[in-house]
């Protein structure tokens, strides 16, 4: 559960980018991350926040330049919202984001997809077979390494329904 | 180079027995399986699990392609069938082959040589192993009729793809012959994919001996002596036992060397089985299949012979030769094994799937359980219906049955229906004690006086 990679915190950061929302504020295992849209951002110092020493703070310029002047802290999802909707792996296989080698990737965090768009490939002995959305939102997390041995049935992308 | 992980592509008990044999020869575990057996014994005690696919085996268990992608993803360099499944096709082992996995078990040469039915007896009969009289493939009915005539009624069809039963009907006359032939090939058609029958001459009293061996796969075969496994129903095994006790020494001599032949020729790498009808009345046996796997009854002759053929399997599988020679295997005492199934043979041996709600199996000196159940573990109704082997070994025969006896009046289970009254009853039967036993004798002798008797 808390083996945080500096992917989980990207993908994060593409899903705070692609949302509405003004602050991002999350705490897991060692790791604390808050991530603001505002310039002077800072830690809301509330009670039970301070407890932990602060995590490094990263600056979203240096780290992800596609970020607006924000100041960042931060760190990755607790559980995502209920009605956010998972798509899943069809079957066993090897997980690969993009039709092919340095293409880019089907989807990225913040595109809207419809329920038949494509969202990823899933390789088996050199078969491949593309998974399609299965519903149509945005999608806010994408759960899986590329070139990953995902199993049947494994969360793949998290997708915020339309509205 | 000894194997260091490798991927278990089986269920329930085997898959169990696997990944302990594994264990303790120092190999990781990988154990693929379906979404109804993430949770399974097997599972919980394997290094790693990956969710092959849904519950249904042809979407899991069945699809070779999944399973040895999951073995290379996860980075195993063997992979074992068990048994059922996929263990006897020669496209698991060939992909295996392609890939650099080893196969525990045979080349996949050796399972399409032994494989299909005709093949077999062409081979075993260039390596002189006795045979029944038998047909090569029948076009019709008519020539079905013809060879019968000449070599004598009875006479059994046989499917040249397959076994347990299927495509096997017995005729004693050419109208019967001529009637059951159409039925026997669709049913072969059905099972099989292929139609194509045979014809063999029928042994009315005959009991069912197979030879364990374990190839070494440079043309050494050991063998680990016979098993008796004449307790069937509709083909299939009830009860097994090591050694065949009504074979008469010499026979059984005969028995092994035509067994290791047949495989030697054919330079036979891990565990097999020879498969034979032995005639009471001749002394006489005639090879009917290679099974090229681990089979379910292969703990009676580990009970007899004090080997452990799984752990067997994964050294040659990973090209350690077995520290044991022929010589070394020296069968004492008798074994025997019953299937413990979830089905109730007072409703037509209707499986029974469910949640067992208590499990007290026997235990004690010289009785061993095979089992992937404990008390609370659901029995999936996908799969076969065995939930139990209950393995007994004592200094001879008679009291081996008395074992058997006590252990099954011992085992408790609740919450499913079981076949354990009814082998009690076979156990407490005079004709099993006294081994007075063929291949029909449960369903024509036994059966019809138990259904009477439930009423």
């Amino acid at each position: 559960m808390s083996d945080i990679k500096p992917r989980d915190i990207e993908a994060l950061l593409e899903t705070f980018e692609a949302s509405d929302w003004s602050e991002m504020k999350l705490k897991i295992d060692g790791l604390e991350m808050f991530v603001s849209k505002s310039p002077d951002g800072r830690p809301a110092s509330g009670p039970g926040d301070c407890a932990t020493p602060a995590a490094p703070l990263v600056a979203s310029s240096a780290s992800t330049p596609a970020l607006s002047p924000a100041a960042v802290g931060v760190t990755r999802a607790g559980a995502p919202p209920d009605h956010w909707i998972t798509v899943r792996a069809p079957n066993l296989g090897t997980f690969y984001r993009s039709p092919k080698p340095g293409a880019p990737p089907y989807v990225k965090i913040g595109q809207h997809v419809d329920s038949d768009d494509e969202v990823c490939l899933i390789e088996v002995m050199k078969l491949f077979t593309t998974v399609l959305a299965g519903a149509s939102g945005v999608v806010r997390q994408v759960l899986v390494e590329d070139a990953e041995l995902v199993e049947f049935d494994q969360a793949l992308f998290l997708l915020e329904p339309a509205a | 180079m000894p194997l260091s992980r490798v991927l278990v592509a089986n269920r329930g008990e085997i898959a169990l027995r696997i990944v302990r044999a594994a264990k303790s020869l120092g190999v990781e575990t990988v154990l693929a399986a379906s979404v109804a057996d993430r949770e399974s014994l097997a599972a919980r005690e394997a290094d790693r699990v990956v969710t092959l696919g849904p519950a249904p085996a042809r979407a899991s268990y069945l699809d070779a392609n999944l399973v040895v992608h999951a073995a290379k993803a996860t980075g195993c360099d063997a992979l074992h069938p068990g048994y059922g499944f996929l263990s006897e096709r020669a496209a698991l082992a060939r992909l295996c082959e392609d890939h650099g996995i080893a196969f525990v078990g045979p080349a996949s040469a050796s399972i399409e040589a032994v494989g299909d039915k005709l093949a077999a007896r062409r081979l075993a009969k260039s390596a002189g192993v006795p045979m029944t009289p038998g047909s090569a493939k029948l076009a019709s009915a008519q020539e079905a009729v013809a060879f019968a005539s000449e070599v004598g009624f009875p006479v059994v069809t046989k499917a040249s793809a397959g076994g347990g039963g299927r495509g096997m009907v017995v005729a004693r006359d050419a109208k019967s012959l001529a009637a059951g032939f159409e039925r026997a090939s669709t049913e072969a058609k059905e099972a099989f994919g292929d139609g194509t029958l045979y014809l063999e001459r029928y042994v009315e009293r005959a009991r069912h001996v197979e030879v364990q061996v374990l190839g070494l796969g440079d043309g050494r075969v050991l063998h680990f002596g016979e098993r008796d496994c004449s307790m069937q129903r509709r083909y299939q095994k009830m009860i097994e036992e090591a050694p065949a006790a009504a074979m008469p020494n010499a026979t059984r001599a005969r028995l092994h060397k035509a067994a290791v032949e047949l495989l030697s020729s054919i330079r036979y790498r891990n565990a097999g089985t020879v498969e034979f009808l032995y005639d009471v009345e001749r002394d006489d046996f005639y090879f009917m299949e290679v099974n090229a796997r681990i089979q379910v009854e292969h703990p009676v002759s580990e009970m007899t012979s004090g080997v452990d053929l799984v752990k067997l399997q994964l050294e040659v599988a990973g090209g350690v030769l077995p520290p044991v020679t022929q010589r070394d295997i020296v069968p004492h005492g008798h074994a025997i094994e019953a299937r413990i199934l979830a089905e109730d043979p007072r409703r037509g041996f209707l499986p029974c799937p469910g949640r067992v709600t208590r499990w007290r199996p026997p235990h004690g000196e010289g009785v061993r359980i095979d089992t992937a159940i404990e008390e609370g573990t659901l029995v999936p109704p996908y799969y076969d219906s065995m939930i139990a082997k209950l393995i007994v070994h004592a200094p001879d025969r008679p009291h081996a049955v008395r074992r058997l006896r006590d252990a099954l009046d011992a085992f408790e289970i609740e919450g499913v229906a079981t076949n354990i009254e009814l082998l009690r009853a076979v156990a407490a039967h005079p004709d099993f004690f006294e081994n007075r036993l063929d291949t029909r004798w449960l369903e024509t002798v036994f059966l019809p006086h138990y259904g009477q008797q439930e009423g």
